[in-house]
């Protein structure tokens, strides 16, 4: 297990030095997964390529903070989703549910096709609003935890829980239309 | 989890739509980041003649202040020790007058026998000989101030041992004298 957390450490040291090849050969390596978290949040490709540039930028310059108490990957991972966060924050655009957006869903466990085409959950998830998609990119996607999303959001973990559960049953009403 | 969240899970990798623009990125972040340190570039600098220039001439200041500083101290401590040497001619004529005097005193005295007188002064010189050692102390020049502090000590203890035994020897005559008018 520890050892993923040197995944890459080679080349971590030497970029930390400031040797330009190991820093191109880790730009390489992460650039198009880093691109693909930021497109998701902000769907913008101008957007989404500022976030990265700034994101690697940072990496890059503030590496020697990096202490192997994660991958590299979910280090720069996590530089990505806070920039992006900041990012729809300045433009105004929620990164929580506004109040009066939040459906009114029955209890009951909606049914869930067996093979949905993720191509139109990518849909579906662009077609929810925008403080919902937030929370369904990191918890089903990117893969955090609802203390991670809470830390992200600066949300308590409870409203993370509660704003994921409705926000993944509006998106399985949404994906069953299409 | 559900069978929805672990179907998305399982196809992650489908999510990922997007293609970075790599060389465009890259050519905008290497102009963002911090230069490696340049460490040829001092050495660079140093090798201008100008400067080798400038360079000489602070390295020959600074010697040529050190070496200054050096010779000044010198003669300072040079001087120091004439202080010291003309203050010990001052103790010395000063005291020794006193010394000489008080044991011309002691061996005028009848009271005493001559074995008392030869004990006292042997003890007299036995601080003769530490005063002897101080002298030479004093030459060496190791804290010039504290060693005559020891000299004027030196002689003090002899004056005061007299000055008691002069005491002692006219005490004893009243006492004598005393008895004379009780008879």
């Amino acid at each position: 297990m520890t050892n993923i957390l040197y995944t890459h450490k080679s080349l971590v040291e030497k970029s930390k030095l400031g040797d330009r090849n190991a820093q191109y050969k880790l730009y390489e390596l992460y650039v198009d997964a880093m691109y693909n978290i930021s497109m998701r949040m902000m769907h913008i490709k101008e957007d989404a390529e500022d976030v990265v540039q700034d994101s690697f930028i940072e990496a890059f310059n503030n590496l020697s903070s990096f202490r192997y108490e994660s991958t590299f990957g979910s280090w720069l991972k996590r530089i990505v989703i806070n920039k992006s966060i900041n990012q729809l924050k300045k433009k105004k655009i929620p990164v929580v549910p506004i109040e009066n957006q939040m459906f009114h869903i029955k209890e009951d466990i909606e049914d869930v096709p067996p093979e949905i085409d993720i191509k139109n959950i990518i849909k579906g998830i662009r077609l929810l609003p925008p403080g919902y998609q937030q929370i369904i990119n990191l918890y089903l996607i990117e893969g955090y935890d609802h203390v991670e999303i809470s830390e992200i959001l600066e949300i308590t973990p409870s409203t993370s829980k509660s704003q994921y559960h409705r926000a993944k049953k509006k998106l399985i009403e949404i994906v069953k239309t299409l | 989890m559900d069978n929805f969240e672990k179907y998305i899970k399982e196809n992650k990798a489908l999510f990922d739509v997007h293609k970075a623009d790599k060389s465009k990125l890259w050519a905008n972040i290497e102009s963002g980041l911090n230069k490696p340190e340049p460490k040829t570039k001092t050495i660079k600098l140093w090798s201008q003649p100008i400067l080798k220039v400038a360079a000489t001439v602070v390295i020959t200041l600074g010697l040529f202040s050190l070496i200054n500083i050096l010779i000044v101290g010198q003669a300072n401590k040079n001087t120091q020790n004439n202080i010291a040497l003309q203050e010990l001619n001052d103790i010395d004529s000063h005291y020794k007058g006193l010394v000489a005097y008080q044991v011309k005193l002691v061996n005028k005295s009848t009271q005493l026998s001559s074995e008392e007188k030869k004990e006292f002064l042997s003890f007299m010189d036995e601080l003769d000989i530490e005063y002897g050692l101080l002298k030479i102390e004093l030459q060496k020049n190791v804290d010039s101030e504290r060693v005559l502090e020891a000299i004027v000590i030196n002689y003090k203890k002899r004056i005061e041992l007299i000055e008691n035994l002069l005491e002692q020897i006219n005490s004893s005559k009243k006492l004598d004298n005393d008895d004379v008018y009780i008879l």
